[in-house]
């Protein structure tokens, strides 16, 4: 069986916009947040966001952006993104240069692009305000490339040149995790050498602001405490934006570049809930299924698994669905992963989630460091019987386990291991 | 009709009627449209809102073209020489090329629909096509390229007398090519022992590409067509010829309308070869008329010499 392998990563995330000072939030457990100016309003209950920092995407006009002085952008480039793309194509030109690709490592039939984002409702509802009030003909013609789910890989592929498999991915909080799934059959099925996947968010009002209608935003005030996975005062997640690239190639590749990969993708597994279109299945069945997919996909053991870094966003019944799911795949006696949820840290990145978090195993594998999870002082009793790791520990995981779900009860378990 | 005969035509006429005052409002919303153009498109915006002259058109539109050139190109807009090309000389492609339409229709209150867009290629298409609009006359027709074969079919002058190899004709002028082969029969003994292209001739050359213009850049009155037998020539100001053109050399002529007054249409000529200048027209008079358009056209008729004035041009068929 053909292998693939991390050999890239590019960051633009509320805890770093590159791979040094995200290594460094995640040691220190440093998180993202501010209160966030938009939501500084009476009728706005929550407060809290995981902000880009560095970047100003504030405007509908793509010319009034500011971004750090290392990126450049012709306006023909800008002029068809969403603010998440603007944060993607970074993310993609610091992952190229990681991973060390040439412009024709970059440009062939053998390299490809998978994306995950909700698209840009803040752009949406710029245009269909234009829409209305000036008519149709006055809108621009970028309206739909800049806005709808897909716009990162409509403008990621025609910017970067990408000749070879390109798709978008929406399966909500599980879509990047999807992708770095399909990315992996794709390598390994010998279709392609080589797969950026990407996942990104704006992270805006118009992203997150709707989710309080659900009931699933924290409402906390302070920043340090809004976003707290298993904790037993947890109220809700804390959105955040950005987004994450991973370049992932096939074991011929690394050998011909000679290039030292991060790690191994080992393979992966899904399974869905078939319960609620929002809400987890209370003993977590499609996540403890889609683990018992990956492992078996993998033929590892339970006991092989050093680390799981979880999905769980700080929501109450998310993050119990998720330790009943793992409680259930790892039950036998001294056989404990170490758990974790770097949204303490960053706060939800929806699409983005997945592959940021994949990022970060990588990264943890490779820097020799386990990522702990953070602003937890009183463990929910219905989280107990798991390995919380509550500080990071300075020693690299052998293999991890990356677990995403998404609305309609999607879920996606990803394994990579330490080369 | 050209947007010269347009001007004269639209001095008679009133200007756009104003459909409403405008308002402090709309001031606002206008400069917030136009504010990465120049101040002086805003001012020039503002003027026509306020006043609905036509003649404040060319700086809006020269202004809001400028704001989606590259910066590096942008220069090319000084002169504004309106046979640039939008998309090979500014790097305008066809989205861009919507975006300017969009802030043009905005900044103008008017609808321009997909199929007038496709006819722009030059900044003049633009500053034609929009003027008309303005005005609501009928629109001019696009650039168009004519090969050699297309030009003789056209056109009442025929080889050996035909000094246009190419042709590209739009609303507002025409330029074409003419390589001078050494073949000319004339260049026998002009002059002996020295082939030296004709002032002359190359007047000549300059007079059928104006004829071109009348057959194929003109926009005649409804229902009718310029009559390619009713084209002659009249005269000529401030010829000056500044360099001894022979075998092998290629001119490259242009012309443009300066007054179109039926049945007189005055054009300025000049014909370069690769940067230098050649010769200089500062004017040259045709006569034209119009006869009924017949659909399908019919090919162009032979001229009939019908006066002893005729020059150079109508006395083409004479030679062949």
């Amino acid at each position: 069986m053909p292998r693939a392998y991390i050999t890239g990563l590019g960051f633009i995330t509320s805890i770093g916009n590159d791979s040094r000072a995200v290594e460094q939030s995640l040691r220190d457990l440093k998180h993202g947040f501010e209160l966030y100016p938009h939501f500084d309003k009476p009728d706005i209950p929550c407060k809290v966001v995981g902000t880009v920092k560095g970047f100003n995407t504030e405007s509908t006009d793509q010319e009034d952006w500011t971004y750090p002085e290392v990126y450049s952008f012709k306006r023909e480039l800008l002029r068809t993104m969403a603010p998440h793309g603007l944060y993607a194509h970074c993310a993609l030109i610091q992952a190229i240069k990681d991973a060390q690709l040439t412009d024709a490592d970059v440009s062939n039939e053998s390299t490809g692009l998978y994306t995950a984002s909700g698209g840009s409702p803040f752009l949406t509802h710029h245009f269909h305000s234009r829409l209305q009030a000036v008519g149709v003909m006055r809108c621009s013609p970028f309206g739909i490339v800049s806005s709808i789910v897909g716009t990162l890989n409509f403008n990621l592929v025609a910017a970067f040149k990408i000749k070879g498999a390109s798709c978008g991915f929406s399966s909500a909080c599980a879509s990047s995790a999807h992708a770095i799934g399909f990315a992996y059959d794709e390598i390994t099925l010998g279709r392609q050498k080589r797969m950026f996947v990407v996942g990104a968010e704006d992270g805006n009002k118009d992203a997150i602001l709707p989710f309080a209608g659900m009931r699933t935003l924290s409402l906390q005030t302070d920043p340090s405490l809004a976003s707290r996975p298993f904790d037993a005062a947890r109220d809700g997640f804390v959105g955040t934006g950005g987004s994450t690239v991973l370049v992932i190639e096939s074991e011929d590749e690394v050998m011909r570049r000679g290039v030292t990969p991060y790690c191994e993708v080992l393979g992966w597994g899904q399974a869905s809930d078939g319960y609620n279109v929002a809400i987890s299945h209370p003993e977590g069945a499609g996540l403890e299924k889609a683990m018992r997919n990956a492992l078996q996909a993998t033929q590892l053991s339970s006991d092989a698994v050093d680390y799981i870094n979880a999905h769980a966003t700080s929501t109450l019944i998310g993050d119990v669905s998720e330790v009943k799911a793992i409680k259930a795949v790892f039950n036998q006696p001294n056989i404990k992963p170490l758990v974790s949820s770097t949204k303490a840290l960053t706060g939800h990145g929806l699409s983005l989630a997945g592959a940021m978090e994949s990022a970060f195993s990588a990264l943890a594998i490779q820097k020799g460091f386990t990522p702990g999870s953070a602003h937890i002082s009183k463990v929910d009793p219905a989280c107990e019987g798991i390995a919380l790791l509550k500080k990071t520990e300075n020693t690299a995981p052998n293999i991890v386990m990356k677990n995403a779900s998404g609305f309609g009860g999607a879920n996606v378990s990803l394994l990579f291991k330490k080369v | 009709m050209s947007d010269l005969a347009q001007t004269s035509q639209a001095t008679k006429a009133p200007f756009i009627s104003l459909a409403k005052p405008f308002s402090p409002e709309d001031e606002v919303a206008l400069r917030e449209a136009l504010k990465r153009c120049s101040p002086s498109t805003f001012e020039a915006a503002v003027q026509f809102r306020k006043t609905g002259n036509p003649e404040h058109l060319p700086a809006v539109v020269i202004g809001v073209v400028e704001r989606y050139v590259e910066p590096e190109l942008r220069v090319k807009l000084k002169d504004a020489a309106d046979d640039l090309r939008m998309i090979e000389d500014l790097g305008i492609d066809s989205l861009t090329m919507m975006e300017i339409v969009i802030l043009v229709e905005d900044v103008l209150h008017m609808t321009i629909n997909n199929e007038e867009l496709r006819n722009l290629r030059t900044v003049g298409d633009v500053k034609a096509f929009i003027d008309c609009k303005v005005r609501g006359l009928p629109l001019p027709k696009p650039t168009k390229f004519l090969p050699i074969e297309h030009i003789a079919t056209v056109m009442p002058i025929q080889p050996p007398f035909l000094f246009i190899n190419e042709a590209s004709v739009s609303s507002v002028g025409a330029s074409g090519k003419y390589k001078i082969s050494g073949q000319e029969f004339f260049l026998q003994g002009h002059f002996k022992d020295n082939p030296v292209m004709p002032a002359s001739i190359m007047l000549e050359a300059l007079g059928q590409l104006a004829v071109l213009y009348l057959l194929e850049g003109l926009v005649p009155e409804p229902g009718k067509q310029v009559s390619s037998s009713m084209i002659y020539f009249t005269g000529c100001e401030g010829v000056r010829a500044h360099r001894i053109c022979k075998p092998g050399d290629i001119l490259s002529l242009s012309i443009k309308p300066k007054r179109m007054k039926m049945p007189l249409a005055t054009f300025e000529g000049t014909i370069r070869v690769g940067q230098e200048k050649a010769v200089i027209a500062e004017e040259i008079t045709l006569t034209f008329g119009f006869i009924d358009a017949v659909v399908p056209p019919v090919e162009a008729a032979p001229v009939e010499v019908v006066s002893n004035t005729s020059t150079p041009v109508a006395s083409a068929p004479k030679a062949s």
